[in-house]
């Protein structure tokens, strides 16, 4: 079953058309990734599909309901987003912010209840930051921050969740941990992810389908060892690639002209 | 949301701190002023309002007592309230920590609309009724008009509507500059008068007039204070957490404007009290809503009581502006809070 049906689908921001004709499905449990040269289109697609961006043609089931027709707090109980930089408020507790996961539940006027509060403590648990729950979150570095953001994510209790660029500016080891935290999520809890990378080679080690975008419209759509082995891949971003098997693992290595 | 066992302490000590200044305001407004009626006595005639005892007062000293005083304290309280928990509300909705409740036009709205009264343009308005309901209609003409230009707050963002409020103000404010240069010197002091606020003329129908909306907006801008909180990561986050944002934006923006209305056209244009409490209250309990709106209804309506207790006895028996009072006594206040802060921190 699908988790993620978007059929030609067209975004435009005034004039300009941000994705253009695309029809693309994610089956139930698995990751897949968005690549692309930037401006092809990933972020509009990911935030469209997490509800932010509003739908021109075409449409997005999140596991069979159409989100077109959905209220915040409906949508919000189906999909999560990690945004590309999310906004993190100064003087706000990580337990705070990570609670906010849970407003589509608790609705506007009413505080979290221990049922939100239990699945909050469970998310910090899993992902390691119960030191830091009364920390202000402006005091984190940027790898805690970006788990926290995860965590709220997480604390959402969605089926599929949607990242955009979620280990821009972190060192390799902190991107690595980011990853396969969330590969876990995926293997134990039956997640659906739709990401985008620029990292071709951590695109590929992750995730289990990769499409490449470009120009707002869907250029290749396979299993991640084929994606990164086409040619078409290094001419849509204008230069040499080589793909090198590390240990068993796709390596794609930049190549000077 | 669940916060830190050291918050949860610094929040009751300061909800207790901030009750007995309230009682104590209660007290200076009942208790202080030019006639000298006896604490006793005056508890005393409360208590006989209440079916316990006799009241001792004589006839003079209950007018003063109830009459003048008690309205006064009311309104006092009620305004306090109104105007700090519209400044926070507006603070966290707009993201904007210069934000106060007269942000979208509504100071600009009420002055107009007071000077029309004031100078009695229509040659058919007598002052007194008149001023305050045509100050509330200029008010809430004035956050229409920024509601409009500002894309009906739905489509626009926040901060389209903050520049629709800058200028429908600028565009009143010079109207009712125009206005002033026509105006006789009486008329100019009146109005200038009313723009500084006071609480010099309340009464118990000016209190009836405010009591109904006051209330209600701050049951309302207070209950979206967990909505605040979700805001404050921005609106498109927001939504995507699954917060309605443009409802609640609408929600909050017209229980704090409606109030504030209410409250300027019976009392004037009182300034500070909006942006200063909120900001004090954020800096000792910290940053979320929930806590920092219920605790500046108190303490604000604490705040304007005092302030409104030294203008009707510093230089009795006329008055200071109250605007003046609420500046000079806030300022300090504000900067001491936020050194003591800055040093801990």
């Amino acid at each position: 079953m699908s988790a993620i049906e978007i059929k030609n689908l067209t975004v435009r921001a005034g004039a300009k058309t941000l994705i253009n004709d695309v029809t693309l499905s994610v089956e139930a449990g698995t990751w897949l990734t968005i690549i692309g040269p930037n401006g092809a289109g990933k972020t509009s697609l990911v935030e469209t599909v997490a509800g932010i961006r509003k739908i021109d043609a075409g449409s997005i089931a999140i596991t069979g309901q159409n989100i077109g027709g959905l209220s915040e707090r409906e949508r919000a109980r189906l999909v999560a987003l990690v945004p590309q930089n999310p906004f993190v408020p100064s003087g706000m507790s990580v337990r705070d912010y990570v609670s906010l996961g849970r407003t589509a539940y608790h609705g506007m006027m009413r505080a979290p209840s221990a049922g939100d509060r239990a699945i909050v403590d469970s998310v910090i648990e899993r992902l390691s930051l119960h030191e830091f729950t009364n920390r202000n979150v402006a005091t984190l570095s940027g790898g805690e921050r970006q788990r926290m953001v995860l965590a709220r994510t997480l604390a959402q209790s969605t089926m599929v969740v949607v990242l955009d660029e979620p280990i821009t500016g972190l060192d390799l080891r902190h991107q690595m941990d980011l990853l396969e935290l969330l590969k876990k999520e995926v293997a134990d809890c039956g997640l659906t992810v739709l990401a985008t990378l620029h990292d071709l080679t951590l695109a590929g080690q992750f995730a289990d389908r990769l499409v490449l975008l470009d120009k707002s419209q869907v250029v290749l759509d396979g299993a991640a060892h084929d994606v990164i082995r086409d040619a078409e891949l290094a001419s849509r971003y204008g230069m040499q690639l080589r793909v090198v098997d590390v240990d068993g693992s796709d390596v794609v290595v930049p190549v000077r002209s | 949301m669940t916060p830190s066992p050291q918050t949860t302490r610094r929040v009751a000590i300061v909800s207790i701190v901030t009750f007995i200044c309230l009682l104590l305001a209660v007290f200076c407004g009942l208790v202080v002023g030019p006639t000298s009626i006896g604490t006793s006595r005056i508890f005393g005639s409360l208590f006989a309002h209440l079916g316990i005892g006799h009241s001792t007062l004589d006839t003079m000293q209950t007018t003063v007592v109830w009459q003048l005083r008690a309205p006064r304290l009311v309104l006092g309280l009620l305004a306090g309230a109104m105007l700090a928990v519209a400044g926070g509300t507006y603070q966290g909705v707009f993201r904007n920590p210069l934000a106060d409740p007269y942000l979208l036009g509504v100071a600009a709205g009420a002055g107009l609309g007071a000077t029309f009264a004031i100078m009695d343009v229509g040659h058919a308005i007598s002052t007194p009724t008149w001023t305050p309901l045509i100050a509330f209609v200029g008010a809430m003409l004035a956050v229409g008009c920024t509601w409009l230009i500002g894309g009906r707050g739905l489509s626009s963002n926040a901060s389209t509507l903050v520049l629709a409020g800058v200028a429908v103000a600028a565009l009143l404010t010079s109207a009712q500059t125009f206005l002033q240069q026509q105006a006789s010197a009486n008329s100019i002091a009146r109005v200038y008068i009313w723009l500084l606020g006071s609480l010099a003329s309340a009464s118990w129908s000016s209190v009836n007039l405010a009591l109904p909306y006051v209330l209600v907006c701050i049951t309302i801008c207070v209950l979206c204070g967990q909505a605040l909180d979700v805001m404050s990561v921005g609106e498109d986050e927001a939504r995507s957490l699954g917060l309605p944002v443009r409802r609640v934006r609408t929600l909050v923006i017209v229980a704090s404007s409606l109030g504030t209305a209410a409250i300027v056209s019976v009392v004037g244009l009182i300034g500070f009290v909006g942006i200063i409490v909120p900001h004090i209250v954020r800096l000792v309990v910290g940053t979320s809503y929930r806590r920092i709106l219920p605790i500046s209804v108190v303490v604000g309506a604490a705040f304007l009581v005092f302030a409104d207790t030294i203008a009707r006895t510093a230089v009795s028996p006329s008055e200071l502006p109250l605007g003046v009072i609420t500046a000079l006594v806030g300022a300090p206040v504000f900067v001491l809070v936020l050194s003591l802060r800055g040093t801990q921190q």
